[in-house]
């Protein structure tokens, strides 16, 4: 079963790098595609503070701000590269949200909800408002997409969307992997004691603070990337990309996939970029329908696509096991 | 100078107002079914939009234009409580993902009947004006103060003086407690969602005609009116109402020291400060383990 789900997924991601050289296909897709795996990175980030460290946080775009206006400035104000102004850029957001975690995380449950809440709005003013650096809410305008690189001898020019695609695909591939080996480390074994029972964790020695500020870091720096890749796919850097719209939906990607699940933000992003798309209905009316599902979800199936997929497997294998003995 | 204060903390006044409103219809769910909607400030939004629809189309009248938009959003809460909030009681999780699901939901949905644009509503009120001494108001704005004492009055002598009043502040103190004595804990949740729909309706349909009514208009009435009772302190409803007052008349008053731009974000460094420094708040009392 295990060979089975890695040659799986060695094919989706065959499929998935060669999707630029797929027939007749318009760049309108590629863009989507683009679209879908920009906003599946910050997802990872707010999964691995929600789905995983069970923190949710109502102001991730703001983080997301932070990792764009950073690339952005450094490379349009500073003359940097972009591969010098990503890691920047998460070092950035990572530092911001370790700052706020700290302060933050003292509170628990309504709490801890409205106050990031209000530090996603007070991200969102400084960026409409410092306007000496920011540009105030036009937006930084000029962004460069990443230089080309040179690898066996071929030039990467990630001008164009094909390139520009394979490597945000291989951001959200970083971003997962980074997300899976943190799961499954001891860190996160850590992480889901505090979840599940905060008082028993820290009686078991677990140092429940640092624990919860390295998540919201770490989330943050990832959603720092996130930006950087946005800022950078779309030229210019707005604070309407940042507000608190942005970080409702980036929560409703990450609950729409699965929270608590590796594959959880991949599947909400894609559906909620590439499927009203797909059904060419207008932005409001999107909306509108997203809006309902994350009501229906939670009170049918709170667990997500991906549980309810993981679900679906585990009832199909419970069958075949049960029925195994019998026929042995 | 002193005059521009006084100018300005009217404004405050009369902003805070409907900060109160908003804070209190949040406060009074919190209290009793220990959630926070944050669908409240689309309730909001829809009230001034309901209660546009019945003033352009039916029937002309402002003040009958605000009851039928009260009447509106009491079935629209009804709803809401019934198929989202009731339902998931106890998971406070997903309650609160739900009503962001909510806020987009509303927001969007209007959005969609209405047009994204701003409307106008234009009222008598608004545009008549009134001398206190130097100083000159729009009647609109000494309405909505006036109002919102009037509400916070009833409600008071409600919640302090009437057999149900008390079934829902038992219900707020102990709803097991509450059940045992024979209070009907899911009559008290609906009625007491009903009189937060009631304030969000007057809310939105005081504030409509004022400025100009759009889709996210509710936003930062619902971020300040959680501000109001932070600042107050969660679960004393006494304090949400100097809370949101105190919110309105900062909020205004800054304005005279730093540039307009930054006056949302004094608000919400206040909730920031509020929370980290003294997270019960004004009048609260620290309980809840939360906080």
């Amino acid at each position: 079963m295990r060979a089975f789900e890695i040659i799986g997924g060695l094919l989706a991601l065959a499929g998935l790098w060669a999707l630029p050289q797929w027939g007749e296909l318009s760049p309108y897709v590629l863009h989507i595609a683009t679209l879908s795996a920009i906003y599946a990175i910050p997802a990872i980030g707010l999964n691995l503070m929600l789905g995983y460290g069970g923190l949710v946080s109502l102001g991730h775009a703001g983080f997301v701000g932070i990792g764009g206006y950073a690339a952005g400035l450094l490379m349009v104000d500073a003359g940097w590269t972009f591969w010098a102004a990503l890691p920047a850029a998460m070092l950035a957001s990572g530092a911001a949200g370790a700052l706020v975690g700290a302060l933050c995380l003292r509170l628990r449950t309504h709490f801890f909800m409205i106050v990031t809440l209000a530090f996603g709005l007070i991200l969102h003013a400084v960026m409409n408002n410092w306007e000496e650096l920011t540009r105030g809410p036009v937006g930084l305008a000029g962004i460069p997409r990443p230089e080309a690189i040179a690898l066996f001898g071929a030039e990467i020019a990630f001008r164009r969307l094909p390139d520009f695609y394979r490597l945000t695909m291989a951001a959200a591939m970083a971003a997962l992997a980074v997300q899976a080996l943190i799961v499954r480390s001891d860190f996160g074994r850590m992480l889901a004691a505090i979840r599940q029972d905060e008082v028993l964790a820290s009686a078991r020695g677990v140092p429940v603070m640092a624990m919860k500020v390295a998540v919201f870091a770490i989330g943050s720096a990832i959603a720092g990337a996130g930006g950087a890749f946005k800022v950078s796919f779309l030229r210019v850097a707005a604070p309407a990309s940042f507000d608190m719209l942005e970080s409702i939906n980036i929560v409703l990607i990450v609950i729409v996939g699965g929270a608590g699940h590796l594959l959880g933000p991949v599947l909400g992003a894609g559906l909620f970029v590439a499927v009203p798309e797909a059904l060419r209905v207008a932005s409001a009316w999107r909306l509108v329908v997203f809006g309902l599902v994350l009501v229906l979800l939670m009170r049918f199936a709170p667990q997500g696509l991906a549980g309810l997929a993981a679900d679906a497997v585990r009832r199909l294998r419970g069958k075949g096991a049960l029925r195994a003995p019998g026929h042995a | 100078m002193l005059l521009a204060v006084a100018e300005q903390v009217l404004n405050g006044l009369m902003l805070g107002s409907i900060y109160v409103f908003v804070a209190l219809g949040m406060m009074l769910i919190y209290g009793v079914m220990h959630v926070l909607n944050f669908a409240h400030g689309a309730l909001f939004m829809l009230g001034g939009y309901c209660a546009h629809l019945v003033f352009t189309q039916a029937i002309g009248n402002y003040a009958l234009a605000i009851l039928a938009a009260i009447v509106m959003l009491i079935a629209v809460g009804a709803v809401i409580e019934r198929t989202v909030f009731a339902p998931l009681r106890d998971n406070l999780r997903n309650q609160v993902i739900a009503s962001l699901g909510l806020v987009l939901f509303i927001e969007n949905l209007v959005v969609v009947l209405w047009g994204p644009n701003a409307l106008q509503f234009r009222i008598e009120t608004t545009q008549a004006v009134v001398s206190l001494g130097v100083l000159r108001f729009r009647v609109q704005h000494l309405l909505i103060i006036g109002v919102c004492a009037l509400c916070v009055t009833a409600l008071f002598l409600f919640l302090q003086r009437t057999r149900f009043g008390t079934a829902i502040r038992a219900v707020a103190q102990n709803p097991r407690a509450a059940l045992v004595v024979g209070i009907d804990v899911v009559r008290v949740h609906r009625v007491t969602f009903a009189i937060s729909m009631a304030l969000a309706a007057i809310g939105g349909a005081l504030l409509g005609p004022l400025f100009l009514l759009f889709p996210q208009m509710g936003d930062l009435p619902l971020v300040k009116g959680l501000a109001g009772i932070l600042l107050g302190g969660m679960g004393s409803i006494g304090g949400a109402v100097v809370g949101g007052l105190l919110i309105g008349v900062i909020e205004a008053v800054s304005t005279l020291v730093i540039a307009t731009d930054y006056r949302d974000a004094v608000t919400f460094t206040a909730i920031v400060l509020v929370l980290l420094l003294r997270p019960q708040g004004l009048f609260g009392v620290r309980t809840r383990e939360e906080a």
